[in-house]
């Protein structure tokens, strides 16, 4: 049961949490490190307003996010039911393990030039590559998820009448969904990897594209916005898939 | 005419690397309409698989089984099963909704399964507790939860395989109480899977005792003539049954705990 004292808890855990990370930051830059290389988070915050202000890193943002929600949304509706399938049919396992358990070691950063050289700097490559890193986790989480679907839930439910259909959408997939969510969580977790690492390496706009053009002119501060940015983002999606998590999956959740 | 029949049942179990393992041999059983009828044996001795097999979740290897004359295919809503961990109810669903859960399947309007909820509920004794996950409920009102569930679907024999095992002495104890009341008002045929004897001469109409494992069959039946107020464990006639009972299992204890030295 959560009660108000955990909510009110938390709200302040974090706002301090989140102050001392700034004050770190600022004595670290101010008192220790001294360099222009390494901005206090002051000078980070007000470059930060200028660029929201003339709309580039709003920009930025758009693009980054569109392409990690596009590919993160196309590579879940890919994984949910081929790790329902792997789960549920012994011969759709092994038929498959070979491409999940083989591609599942070769980074999606690892891929980042081939898919340049097939799809273009553009979007293309991109969600590709997205696609490409949520797909086979979010297959492996289902399938696991499914996996550890105790008999006696099946067995029970045969025995108040279920046919194989309706086993499947009352008892497995209420099942499994708190397993697919966190494969979702640890998809989008990845996703930010991989974006940020092809808009570095080949990319026409984003935060990666940001922190790249950055460089070349020294604008070191820009470079810590777009740092901040991508670390805020990441803690509010995250947030968010931890309350679907709850809400959809309840009390008996694997994530807390 | 029995309502459920095993006759000549083998069960082996066969594994991969050759050690098979034979549960049952040449088991005959027959438990007639309204029985309450306690199998009882030492553990291992393959009681469960004899309710797998009715409950049509397991197939013998060898023999028949037969529900009202015909043979299994499988599980059937005619067969309800009471589990004896809570791992069979469904968390993401309210004691309610695991109540209603063999309703919906049959695709009954909500205001008929509602109603069958609630007189379910009442009928075990979990009022005003339908809103709460089984998680929320300790172990007794879960199992509650199961009987009702259960009974919401209308099933002609309950299989209940050590249905109170998990429990401690005295939410047992009440169990047995309230599941004899409730047999009391329904009289459904029970197949109960125990091994604690005073569970048995509690419960029963008639108990088996089982032979020790490998290769289980039947030793003997009893019928247990116990009025409701002679279900006590101070009560004559309740402690010579026992003793009958304890007579015919002690000598399988002895021989199951050699083996297991063996």
């Amino acid at each position: 049961m959560k009660t108000r004292g955990d909510t009110l808890l938390r709200a302040g855990g974090y706002a301090a949490g989140f102050a001392a990370l700034f004050a770190i930051w600022h004595v670290a830059a101010v008192v220790i490190v001294r360099s222009v290389l390494f901005p206090p988070p002051g000078q980070v915050i007000v470059r930060a307003v200028e660029l929201l202000q003339d709309g580039t890193l709003e920009e930025q943002v758009a693009v980054s996010l569109r392409r990690i929600m596009t590919g993160f949304l196309a590579g879940s509706l890919i994984g949910v039911p081929l790790g329902l399938a792997i789960g549920s049919f012994r011969l759709v396992r092994y038929l498959l393990e070979p491409f999940t358990e083989f591609f599942r070691f070769i980074p999606a950063t690892a891929m980042i030039t081939v898919a340049v050289i097939w799809f273009g700097i553009g979007e293309g490559s991109k969600i590709f590559l997205i696609i490409y890193t949520t797909v086979f986790i979010v297959t492996l989480n289902t399938s696991a998820g499914v996996s550890a679907i105790t008999p006696n839930k099946i067995r029970a439910a045969r025995c108040l009448g279920a046919n194989a259909w309706q086993v499947f959408t009352h008892v497995a997939l209420p099942a499994t969904a708190p397993y697919i969510l966190t494969g979702m969580r640890l998809a989008m977790g990845n996703s930010f990897v991989t974006i940020v690492a092809a808009e570095l390496i080949a990319a026409n706009a984003g935060l990666g594209k940001m922190i790249w053009d950055s460089r070349l002119y020294m604008l070191v501060d820009q470079i810590f916005v777009a740092l901040l940015t991508l670390g805020l983002l990441g803690f509010v999606t995250d947030r968010l898939f931890r309350w679907a998590i709850h809400r959809f999956a309840g009390r008996f959740s694997p994530v807390s | 005419m029995s309502l459920i029949s095993l006759s000549k049942v083998g069960k082996t179990y066969r594994s991969i690397r050759g050690t098979d393992y034979e549960a049952l041999r040449q088991f005959d059983l027959e438990i007639g309409a309204g029985e309450f009828f306690c199998l009882l044996g030492t553990s291992g001795c393959g009681k469960t698989t004899v309710l797998n097999l009715v409950a049509g979740f397991e197939a013998q290897t060898e023999g028949t089984v037969t529900v009202a004359g015909k043979r299994l295919t499988g599980p059937g809503v005619e067969r309800g099963v009471v589990f004896q961990g809570d791992d069979s109810l469904y968390p993401w669903l309210t004691a309610r909704g695991n109540i209603e859960f063999g309703l919906r399947m049959r695709g009954l309007p909500a205001r008929e399964r509602r109603e069958r909820a609630d007189y379910f509920l009442e009928l075990v004794g979990l009022r005003g507790q339908g809103h709460k996950h089984p998680q929320e409920l300790s172990g007794g009102m879960k199992q509650r939860i199961q009987i009702a569930r259960v009974l919401a679907n209308e099933p002609d024999i309950l299989l209940m395989d050590e249905p109170f095992g998990a429990l401690d002495a005295q939410t047992r104890s009440v169990m047995q109480r309230e599941l004899l009341r409730i047999w009391d008002s329904t009289r459904k045929t029970v197949l109960f899977i125990t091994h604690d004897i005073d569970e048995a001469v509690t419960l029963a109409t008639r108990i088996g005792v089982m032979h020790a494992g490998p290769g289980s069959r039947l030793k003997a039946t009893i019928d247990v003539g116990l009025t409701p107020d002679q279900r006590d464990r101070t009560n004559d006639g309740y402690v010579a049954v026992y003793r009958q009972v304890d007579a015919l299992l002690r000598d399988e204890v002895a021989i199951a705990m050699r083996r297991a030295e063996a």
